[in-house]
């Protein structure tokens, strides 16, 4: 009932929107309410790049392109119907989305938008020239689709295009929010966390464009039949950067955003036709924006310094505006001055304004999130029933390990040998290459020589994803949480695992994904409870005090069913009661059959919970043994002390 | 035999104003990790106000080169200021690379509305005789870019290398936060790494003019081919920047030559994508070793 009730008003929106064509009768402005439908359905494409996975892509206005030239291009040559372009332009652009993306992942940030900004000159180019396919510079002329013998009328189209936008709107709510869509927030917030958790960073940037490329393709291809004239100067490198302004300035990983994103970049240069009318909006703006920064002056809610840029530019804006004769020349210059602003001042989007806007208003904190804890099932099984039996057998075997950087020997000659149910220490001064055994234990790196067996094979070259999921899991020595995601979904992502439901089953809700999400759900709390965090449930990560970070960290990793655990200096900056609160954990979590690697500073928490201990010093394993014959080994107090 | 000649000296040119132009992404990048995006944009005015500073204020072309140098860094500055300071300040990667894009489109549709939309010839200071050497027609020109560009790039290493302030750039490339606990105004560095990196682009500019023509949209491609060029040599390598130009230049007057000048831009970026698939740290640029 609940669930009806918030529905309402995206209810009355998408009846509002097919009755739009029986009140206005204008071709003209449906076709403009069409295009920024079609512009919609690309923009949530955008936002899976853009949003969730954090990359600034500017190949999208070649995607939307390789749609819209896939349905000319079987139009012209073979004559396919609609029916048949819709699919073969998704999947082609898709496919375009795949090989953006393979030089893609291995680059980040500035890297990736420049390939973008060369993969979209280059499909430019190519559409350009190959004349024999695309009829070049001249363009493809397209006719409406057909329905029942006669072309589709602007309306009936329009019909058909929303429709689409409404399924597209569905799939891509779903999806985000699906274990795919945490997958892409998670190796946005932290990479190398995301790889340890069992999620292919690789694979998931890779699905990632895919998708935003199908959507791409489906919009390109709408947009075709809905100009009915396609040609290569359309999608340049101008429209790309459109695009990407539409979705900052709708507002981030929000539907409702790409809505008003698209609709701003396509009513934007109509505006920009107009003199008249853009004096009218930039004096409107003007005034707007010096109302309230008077008003969060005089509140004192920011300082005279911080307004004083934004002000100067919209007033110097409107100004312009009184000054030209005529906007079409400048109307580059605007759009630019535009993003400058976006960029520094409206960073959230629309939406997010809006939003922030609103709980400052209404007086909400920002944090809580609205939701009472729920209940905790207590009877779920929430760490893993790890093959209990043969403890004291070897789980893991490193073998003269060698890991070099550059003429440095982080960790040399290296053995060590764990055994099954046993809590191993693993101790030595700062430097001493024990982070840098864990990072070769999770294949971060791949060491130089020597043998890491685990459970009888070995790890050497396999991608830290793999690792993880054949049962290694870790915590970091400085925390790599999802900090933009909620305590529960970090864990969620830790359990990213235990689905298999796929896309379409993801689209449709089929039971199998909702029974793995509901599943799923329940022992994420209930892991949450286990480190005593269950209130915080719906807390964003970063907003969490340091102690439960790192509490948080480990339930992330139990996620994962380990079968070994390792753990990079959890105590560190913990507070007395935190650690007691620690050793609690980590000794209930190893009666449960899991196996630790321990690096800690404190030297009591070592002692207490360690069975073995070995120490390392500049590289090299110096001794090894029961906790207190190590504390009494002379080399090791020589290693500490420097005496 | 001729013809491989001519290739060669036609794409040696055009390859050297790619890694000026490359060179100016490493100062920025290396100071700061940010790029200017409006890279292409920063040579496109230069070549304008140099054409300016000829056709209609009646000045030498040697004359004009302090001038435009001069400008270029005040460009530079501006960018720098507007576009990558906040972005900087507030730690957002989206932040430069939008509004330097921004800036971008507003320079070249502030020169469109200045100096026209039409491409402009650019009068040459030396004669535009060929020379004939085995076999292959070379312009003077082409020399005087050659020469330029490198000239340019050793300028700037011996300002880096021998000087104090070339010293604190340094630093700053080195470790921002070191340099900064050092007393070094790492800010001013980054402006000034802005500055010089517009002026060696202006300076491409004018020393390419003579050679194409110049126009408001002369930028853009070239701005990508060097991003291209930066990418192949990699960030942080000086000579892998030239190797990587001249690789370009040969590999886009060959293409324009044997297949079609309209495919000329391809195999440079088919290029940049190959080696970003299989090499991302560039021909001749060490890997970084990520921390965890």
């Amino acid at each position: 009932m609940m669930k009806l009730k918030s529905h309402i008003p995206l209810l009355i929106a998408i009846v509002g929107l097919f009755c739009l064509p029986l009140f206005i009768h204008n071709p003209y402005y449906i076709h403009l309410a069409e295009t920024i439908l079609i512009y919609t359905i690309l923009l949530f494409g955008l936002d899976i790049v853009v949003g969730y996975i954090g990359q600034v892509s500017l190949g999208h206005a070649a995607l939307f392109g390789i749609g819209s030239y896939t349905a000319g291009v079987l139009f012209i040559h073979f004559g396919f119907p609609v029916w048949a372009t819709i699919p073969a332009s998704i999947i082609v652009t898709a496919f375009f989305g795949g090989i953006l993306a393979l030089p893609a992942l291995k680059v980040i940030g500035p890297y990736l938008a420049m390939v973008t900004l060369a993969f979209g000159t280059i499909a430019q180019i190519l559409i350009n020239e190959m004349t024999w396919l695309t009829e070049g510079p001249l363009g493809i002329k397209l006719p409406k689709p057909q329905l029942m013998g006669a072309p589709m009328t602007e309306a009936e189209f329009f019909w058909v295009v929303a429709a689409i936008m409404i399924l597209a709107l569905i799939v891509v709510d779903r999806f985000v929010k699906s274990q795919m869509g945490r997958a892409f927030e998670a190796l946005r917030d932290s990479p190398v966390a995301c790889d340890c958790m069992g999620v292919s960073v690789y694979r998931f940037k890779v699905i990632a464009f895919v998708i935003s490329a199908g959507f791409a393709g489906l919009a390109g291809c709408l947009y075709a039949y809905s100009e009915q004239y396609i040609s290569p100067n359309t999608y340049n490198n101008e429209l790309a950067v459109l695009f990407l302004l539409g979705i900052i300035m709708g507002g981030r990983k929000s539907r409702l955003g790409a809505v008003i994103g698209a609709a701003i970049i396509v009513l934007l240069p109509k505006l920009l036709d107009d003199i008249n009318l853009f004096r009218i909006v930039a004096s409107i703006i003007a005034i707007v924006v010096v109302v309230g920064a008077a008003m969060a002056l005089s509140k004192k809610v920011t300082t005279a310094r911080r307004v004083a840029v934004p002000l100067a530019g919209v007033v110097g804006l409107a100004v312009f505006s009184f000054w030209l004769n005529s906007i079409a020349d400048w109307r580059l210059s605007i759009f630019g001055f535009m993003i400058l602003l976006v960029v520094y001042y409206l960073q959230n989007g629309i939406v997010g304004f809006a939003k922030s806007f609103y709980q400052s208003i209404a007086g909400k904190a920002k944090t809580t999130r609205g939701e009472v804890a729920e209940e905790v099932d207590d009877s779920i099984s929430f760490i893993s029933a790890v093959a209990n039996q043969n403890t004291g057998a070897e789980l893991l075997k490193v073998e003269s390990l060698l890991m070099q950087f550059g003429g440095l020997k982080a960790l040399n000659n290296v053995d060590l040998s764990i055994k099954r149910g046993t809590i191993h220490g693993l101790i030595g001064p700062n430097g001493s290459g024990k982070s840098t055994m864990m990072n070769v234990l999770t294949g971060i790196y791949v060491p130089t020589a020597g043998s890491v067996l685990y459970a009888g094979e070995s790890v050497v070259g396999k991608t830290s994803s793999d690792i993880a999921l054949s049962g290694i899991a870790r915590t970091f020595q400085n925390v790599q949480l999802f900090g933009e995601m909620t305590a529960i979904q970090n864990i969620l992502v830790g359990l990213h695992h235990t689905f298999q439901s796929n896309i379409v089953e993801i689209a449709l809700h089929l039971p199998r994904y909702m029974k793995e999400e509901a599943e799923a759900h329940a022992r994420a709390l209930a892991l949450l409870k286990f480190v005593g965090l269950e209130d915080l449930a719906n807390e964003e990560a970063r907003n969490l005090p340091y102690g439960k970070q790192r509490l948080l960290e480990i339930a992330r990793a139990l996620a994962l069913d380990p079968e070994l655990l390792l753990l990079d200096e959890p105590a560190a900056g913990l507070t007395a009661p935190d650690i007691k609160e620690l050793l609690r954990i980590i000794r209930k979590i190893r009666d449960s059959g899991i196996t630790f690697i321990l690096i800690e500073h404190h030297m009591d928490v070592v002692m207490s919970v360690c069975d073995t201990v070995s120490v390392l010093d500049f590289g090299q394993k110096i001794a090894e043994g029961k906790p207190a014959e190590v504390q009494a080994d002379e080399k090791v107090i020589h290693a500490y002390l420097g005496t | 035999m001729e013809l491989l000649a001519q290739i060669l000296s036609s794409g040696i040119a055009v390859g050297m104003i790619y890694a000026v132009i490359a060179f100016g992404f490493q100062l920025t990048f290396s100071t700061s990790g940010t790029l200017n995006f409006g890279q292409g944009e920063a040579l496109m005015l230069g070549a304008l106000v140099g054409l300016t500073c000829v056709d209609t204020l009646g000045m030498n072309y040697w004359l004009m080169i302090p001038v435009v140098c001069l400008f270029g860094m005040i460009q530079g500055g501006f960018v720098e200021l507007i576009g990558v300071r906040p972005a900087i300040k507030i730690k957002s990667e989206f932040g430069w690379i939008m509004s330097t894009i921004a800036l971008g489109i507003i320079f070249k549709n502030v020169a469109e509305n200045i100096w026209g939309r039409d491409a402009l010839p650019f009068p040459s200071p030396l004669p535009m005789e060929p020379m004939t050497f085995l076999g292959a027609n070379i312009l003077p020109m082409e020399i005087l870019v050659v020469v330029g560009a490198l000239v340019m790039m050793l300028l700037v290493e011996f300002f880096n290398r021998k000087t104090i302030y070339g010293k604190a750039v340094v630093a700053t490339a080195n470790d921002r936060d070191a340099a900064g606990l050092m007393g070094i105004n790492t800010s001013m560095v980054i402006t000034f790494s802005y500055a010089l990196s517009s002026l060696t682009a202006a300076f491409a500019g004018v020393l390419i003019a003579p050679l194409t023509l110049t126009g408001a949209t002369m930028g853009g491609a070239l701005g990508l081919k060097a991003f291209a060029v930066a990418i192949i040599g990699g960030l942080s390598s000086g000579l892998g920047i030239i190797v990587g130009g001249l690789i370009l230049g040969i590999v886009e007057t060959a293409t324009g030559f044997y297949i079609s000048t309209g495919y000329k831009d391809v195999p440079g970026l088919i290029l940049l994508l190959l080696v970003l698939a299989y090499k991302p740290s560039g021909l001749f640029g060490k890997s970084a070793i990520k921390k965890v």
